[in-house]
Order: C-alpha cells, then structure tokens, then sequence
C-alpha cells in the first residue's frame, strides 16, 4: 500500500497506523498515550495530522493507512493543533518540575520546547488539586496532580499483567487515576508503570530524589536476576548505580521486573564486603586470596572441592574449572539442574540463575561432580577445604550437615557460613563478563562501576590463587580466558566473543 | 551616548630628555613622593587609603549588578526555599556546587528540600548562573561579603548551615513550591 507522508512515497502493510508508517520513515510523530507494546487508545490527541482532503485533523496513532493518502505531519494546522492541545493538557498541571523526579525526561517539558513554548492563560490559583504523593505500592508514589489521563498505566495493568489494579474514576476535569478497592500495586512489574508514564504522575519511590537524570551516565548490560537474562542499561553516576532500566532488544518486551531493576541494591548493601574476611581479622582482598591459596597448598588435592556456579558468569566458572584442574582434584562440581521456563508469560524466569546453559556447557567438557554426588563427597569427611560462591557453599553445607572450612566468593550482603574465609568479589556490574540465557543467547553484562579497590572478578582471583599456588592456569587477561572458552567449549567455538557488539545464540 | 562615556587620554610619546636619562634625577623625584606618603601617613594615619584587608574591609555599595557571597533564602517558618531542584547545580560552569536531596518527613507539600547544599567558593568564579537559573527564587548573591582572603581553603567551603540565611525585609513569598508552602503553613498555624 502507497501513501505520501511529508510530500515523500511510502509502502506500508496494510493496517499500519500512520504513527507507524511515519516512525519507520524517521518522521517522529508525538505521542502520549500511545505506547508499541499497549492498545491503541487515541485518548491524548497530541498526535493530530492532517489529511489533504479530511475535513478534520486525525490522530495518527489510531488511524489506519490508506491507499494514495497524503499525510502532513508539520503543516500550519498542524502545528497550532498540538500547541493547542498541549495548552490544553497543562491547564491543570502543577507548576512541579523542579521537584519532579521526571523532569528531563518527561513528555510535556519535551513536547513543550519542541511545539509549545506558549505563555500560560491559566492562573495558578485557579487550577484543580488533587491528591499528590500516594502511596500505591511498594515501589511506585503517584501524584495526581501531574497525570494527564493517557491511561498507559491502567492499560499495562489490563493487557501486559492481567491484574487491573488501576481505574479511572470520576468524569471531565475531575477524572483521575486510582486503584480499584482494596487494591495496591505491587504485581511483579509495577514499576514498568513509572517507566511508561510520559509525565511524573507514576514515580519510582526507590529513585525517587535519589538523583537528576540528565546527571545520569549509561551503560548497556543485561539483567543478572533470572534466566531470562533481559536487555538493562544501567544507570549511574560517581561509581554509584541509581537504577535499572529497560533498554530496547529484538526478542525482548520493553519491561523489567521489579526483582531485576532491585539487583543493584546488593552492590551498596551495608554488609557487602569490601575486604577480605578471615580468623586473622580484615585482610586486604589480595591478602585474602593468599590466606585462601596457602591454606589450598598445605592440602592434598583429593582434600580440597571447588564448586562452580551458574549464578557465576562463563568466565568466572571456566577459571574455577580450570583452577581444579590444574590443582588436580577430582572434587569439582559444575553442575546445576533446572527447569528453565518463563511460567507468567511475562519475563520472569523459574530458573533464578542467569548462567545455568553457560554452566551446562563448561560441565559437558570438563565433567566433575554432579550436585547429589558432590554433596555426598563433602559429608564423605575427605573433603577438607571447598572454594566457591557463599550462597551455595553455605546451602551445600547445610545439605552435606558438615562443617568444614572454605573460602568464599561474596558478591553482596549475604553472611558467610561459620568457618569461612570471605573473598570480596566484583558483579556483573563492576567487570564485563558472559552469561548464557535460558534460550541459549549469550547475553553480556558490561562493567558499569568500578569495584571497591582491589576487589576482583571471580576468574581473576581464581587466576592469581593458581599462581601462588605455583600450578598457573594463565588467564590473567580477559582476551585470554574469552580464548581458552573458544578454545576448550566447542559450542563457543564459533561465537564472536570479544565482539563487544555481536549478537550469538547456541544451536 | 557611548561616545560620550568613554574618556580617551592621549599619550604623549615624545623622547627622553638628557636629565630623564640619566635617571638619577628621576630616581630622586620618584624616592620624594614615597618619603612624602611615608610622613603623611606617619603624621596622619586617618589619611591612609588602603585597609588591612581582609581583617578590615570597606562596605560596598548597595548595588542590584554586585555579586556576593551566596545565601540560601528562608521560608517564613524557617526552612529554606530551596527544593533541591539542581537547576543551580546544572548551570554552574565552575562545578562548585554539591546538593544531595531529601524528602520532608512532616507531610509538607513541597516535599523535596536539600538535606545537604554546599559551595565551594574557592572554585566558584562568581558568575550568578546559579541565581539566574533558579526556579524558585532561592539563592542569591546580595550578602555583601566578598569571598576570598581565607588562610585555608576549608574556611571557603560554604555548607547549608553557612549559607542559610535571611536579609531584613524578608522571607520573600516568590516561587511556585513556596505558594503551595506558605498555604500549608497556614493550616498548619490555624490547626495549632
Ligand atoms: S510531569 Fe513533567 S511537566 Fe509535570 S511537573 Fe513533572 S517534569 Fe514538570
Ligand atoms: S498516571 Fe501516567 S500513565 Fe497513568 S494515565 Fe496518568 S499520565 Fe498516563
Ligand atoms: S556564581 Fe557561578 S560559579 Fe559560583 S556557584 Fe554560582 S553558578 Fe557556580
Ligand atoms: S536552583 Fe534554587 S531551588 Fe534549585 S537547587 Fe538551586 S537553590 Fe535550590
Ligand atoms: S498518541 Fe494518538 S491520541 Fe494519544
């Protein structure tokens, strides 16, 4: 089908709206309420354009192209019809922008630079007020006052959660947003809600004063909270991280979880470590790996376990597989059996650990123990030392009832079991490393901070333990252990590892 | 009119003569004006035109282009005006600015105020950006004192306690936050 957008030819599908058909030629048409991922409501009339021949202007989100149709999108009549309706959306909006957490990147401020830039006939005194800074759920804080009725939110609430928690009541200007009876918004993606608001009326309460957003600097990464592993950009600032946002990628919605965006909490929890902990008290974190490898030293191999991790990065088990294979110990385990799965439909993944299929891969070359086996050889009573990430470490020896010492690897607030030493190490946030998803994509997190100093990832500490321990496993760069994967895991054998860009997914 | 405001001085550039040349002359004739500021001042010292700055200091004239030290505006009922927008923080070319946010804990609707607001005016080039920039008429430079003649540099580091402060005649009612404020406040004193 041919149209004419601007005087410029056109091919779209049949059915594409013009909003569609214009966006896909680089003309940006502005939109409230319409959102790609939501149904069409047509409700905030921001995106009128003209038809030559119409009568009347249309909205472009909603309405469908038509054969021969010549479409303007910057005439005269154009432009006075957003001035007018965005005249129109701020009649009642509070003058809040220096205290709203939006400001920078919302809609109206943008849409009034670009179309607007009218004087206000409106007299503060004289607009409605309603209700500001509720509490309606564990992470959102809505203000009333700044909404301007596009019903994005309540439309996710319908369409992408299925758990409607959100209406609009009353009629006219006296209509606003809220929750049905006996309702709070605390569904599993609540705060995708304060991400598709176009102004401040959805805000996170979380990052709510926490910062400016044009202060903000961005990195691309990805999720860590499931198997899912989604497309983030983190967002930060002076080495801290301030939030998680969705960033756009093909076989991706546009939504987080709440679980996920929270992730970056354990980075600056209070009892994250950032120094070794051992009898001897504080250790510098180097001092901490060479406590861990004079007490691997003094054992025989058999006495020692190491035990990978799939909530550990390729990288970081690929060093740990190799460290047990250059001590020569028998008691490794990379193995961790899942049912991957995304059960809501949604994102959430059943599978909790974002590097389970990358785990599978590095226990298919290099074998080792599996989970039951591995518990049984730590109750056997010959194993005397385990090396691995505190959170399993610590259930794998409550499984086993035994209690003997181990170094771990702590990547936040967790405490560590009794007889542990607690090697600080750098996240996903702080180091660029592998993951691989659910579905078998290989998915890179990049390093957005820095680590406390001295704190290193898995695979480098793993590295130096192997050294001091005169049994080098020669990964001291990430170029040479994004090598030795190619090198060793066949089904890597092909992937575009060290191309910060390419995409790859296992056959 | 422009013309008639700046005043040219011509030089006049002619040669040294044979006496100027020698120095000596001049040399003298210079040592004589000195000796005579030297008696005069030894004689008359209310006559003296410089001051011990910084310890004294010459009052400046009330002037609406003068910048001076900054101070943070206050509220009738003693907080300050500032809402910790960063508009100030953003437009300040000499990064000297830090705020660090908060939100009030006592249901006032303006919600947000700077827990925290530092200058550091050894760094601040006294430009007025930020009173220029900010949205709710909340800093300003009209406090008469010059920066500057500290013995160290943490004596020019202005926190929020250093800088808040009001001028006779005020609290000023400017400012969108501080309406929804000053409303609040009232029911606040009619309830009491
Ligand atoms: S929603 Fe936008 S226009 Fe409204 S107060 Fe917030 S930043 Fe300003
Ligand atoms: S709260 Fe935000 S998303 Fe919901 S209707 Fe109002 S402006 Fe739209
Ligand atoms: S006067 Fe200029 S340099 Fe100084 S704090 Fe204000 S904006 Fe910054
Ligand atoms: S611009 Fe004004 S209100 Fe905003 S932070 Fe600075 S002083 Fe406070
Ligand atoms: S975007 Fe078309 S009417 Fe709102």
């Amino acid at each position: 089908m041919k149209l004419k957008i601007d005087g410029k030819e056109t091919q779209v599908q049949p059915g594409t709206s013009i909003l569609g058909a214009a966006q896909a030629m680089g003309v940006l048409i502005p939109r409230y309420c319409y959102h790609p991922s939501l149904s069409v409501a047509g409700n905030c009339r921001i995106c009128l354009v003209e038809i030559e021949g119409a009568p009347k202007l249309v909205t472009a989100c909603s309405t469908p192209c038509a054969e021969g149709m010549s479409v303007l999108t910057t005439s005269e009549k154009v432009r006075a019809a957003r001035r007018d309706v965005l005249e129109f959306l701020l009649i009642n909006h509070p003058l809040d922008c220096p205290i709203c957490d939006q400001a920078g990147e919302c809609g109206l401020q943008d849409y009034y630079m670009e179309h607007g830039l009218h004087k206000s006939r409106f007299p503060q005194a004289d607009k409605v007020r309603r209700h500001k800074r509720r509490d309606v759920g564990k992470y959102l804080v809505l203000d009333n006052e700044r909404c301007i009725l596009c019903t994005r939110c309540v439309r996710f609430c319908e369409e992408v959660t299925k758990t409607g928690e959100l209406c609009v009541r009353e009629r006219g200007d006296r209509s606003y947003i809220d929750l049905k009876p006996g309702s709070r918004l605390d569904n599993d993606y609540s705060l995708n809600i304060a991400d598709i608001c176009p102004v401040g009326a959805f805000t996170s309460a979380d990052f709510r004063f926490k910062k400016r957003v044009w202060f903000l600097e961005r990195t691309a990464s990805v999720c860590a909270g499931c198997a899912t592993g989604c497309p983030i950009e983190v967002h930060h600032r002076d080495n801290i991280v301030y939030r998680l946002m969705p960033r756009p990628e093909e076989g991706f919605p546009a939504w987080l979880c709440d679980e996920g965006r929270m992730t970056c909490k354990s980075l600056r929890a209070p009892g994250r470590p950032a120094a070794a902990f051992c009898e001897e008290g504080n250790l510098k974190p180097a001092a901490g790996l060479r406590f861990a490898a004079s007490r691997l030293g003094k054992l025989k191999p058999e006495q020692v376990a190491i035990f990978g991790s799939p909530f550990m990065s390729l990288e970081d088990n690929l060093a740990l597989a190799e460290l047990a294979a250059a001590i020569g110990t028998k008691n490794f385990c990379l193995h961790f059996s899942t049912e991957p799965g995304i059960k809501d439909g949604i994102l959430k993944n059943t599978d909790h650990s974002p590097n389970s299929r990358g785990l599978a891969l590095i226990h298919a070359v290099y074998g080792g123990y599996t989970r039951e086996q591995f518990s049984e050889r730590l109750a056997s009573g010959e194993v005397r030392f385990v090396l691995g990430r505190n959170e399993e470490v610590k259930a794998a020896l409550a499984a086993a009832k035994t209690d003997i010492p181990s170094s771990v690897f702590s990547f936040s607030d967790e405490p560590a079991p009794g007889r542990a030493c607690v090697l600080p190490a750098a996240s996903h946030f702080e180091s660029d490393c592998l993951f691989i998803n659910y579905a078998g994509r290989l998915r890179r997190a990049r390093a957005a901070v820095k680590a406390p100093e001295g704190v290193l990832p898995v695979w480098q500490a793993a590295d130096r333990i192997a050294s001091m321990l005169g049994a080098p496993i020669r990964l001291e760069t990430r170029a040479a252990v994004l090598e030795r994967l190619k090198a060793k895991i066949p089904e890597l054998a092909a992937a575009p590892l060290s191309d910060d860009k390419a995409e790859f997914e296992l056959k | 009119m422009v013309a008639r405001m700046i005043k040219t001085k011509k030089v006049d550039n002619r040669p040294l003569t044979l006496l100027e040349r020698l120095y000596f002359t001049e040399i003298a004739a210079g040592m004589l004006v000195t000796l005579k500021h030297f008696f005069r001042n030894l004689f008359k010292p209310s006559n003296i035109v410089t001051v011990n700055y910084p310890e004294d200091r010459i009052p400046l004239p009330g002037n609406a282009r003068l910048r001076t030290r900054h101070r943070l505006k206050l509220r009738a009922d003693g907080t300050p005006k500032c809402v910790a927008c960063y508009m100030c923080q953003t437009a300040c070319p000499a990064y000297c600015i830090d705020i660090t946010a908060g939100e009030y804990s006592d249901g006032n609707p303006v919600e947000k105020y700077p827990v925290g607001f530092d200058i550091d005016l050894s760094r601040c080039v006294m430009c007025g950006m930020c009173v220029e920039a900010c949205p709710e008429d909340a800093i300003a430079m009209d406090t008469g004192e010059i920066p500057g003649g500290a013995l160290t540099r943490d004596e020019m580091f202005m926190t929020k306690r250093d800088l808040l402060r009001n001028l006779p005649g005020e609290p000023s009612l400017l400012g969108a936050s501080n309406r929804l404020h000053n409303e609040w406040d009232g029911t606040r004193v009619k309830k009491k």
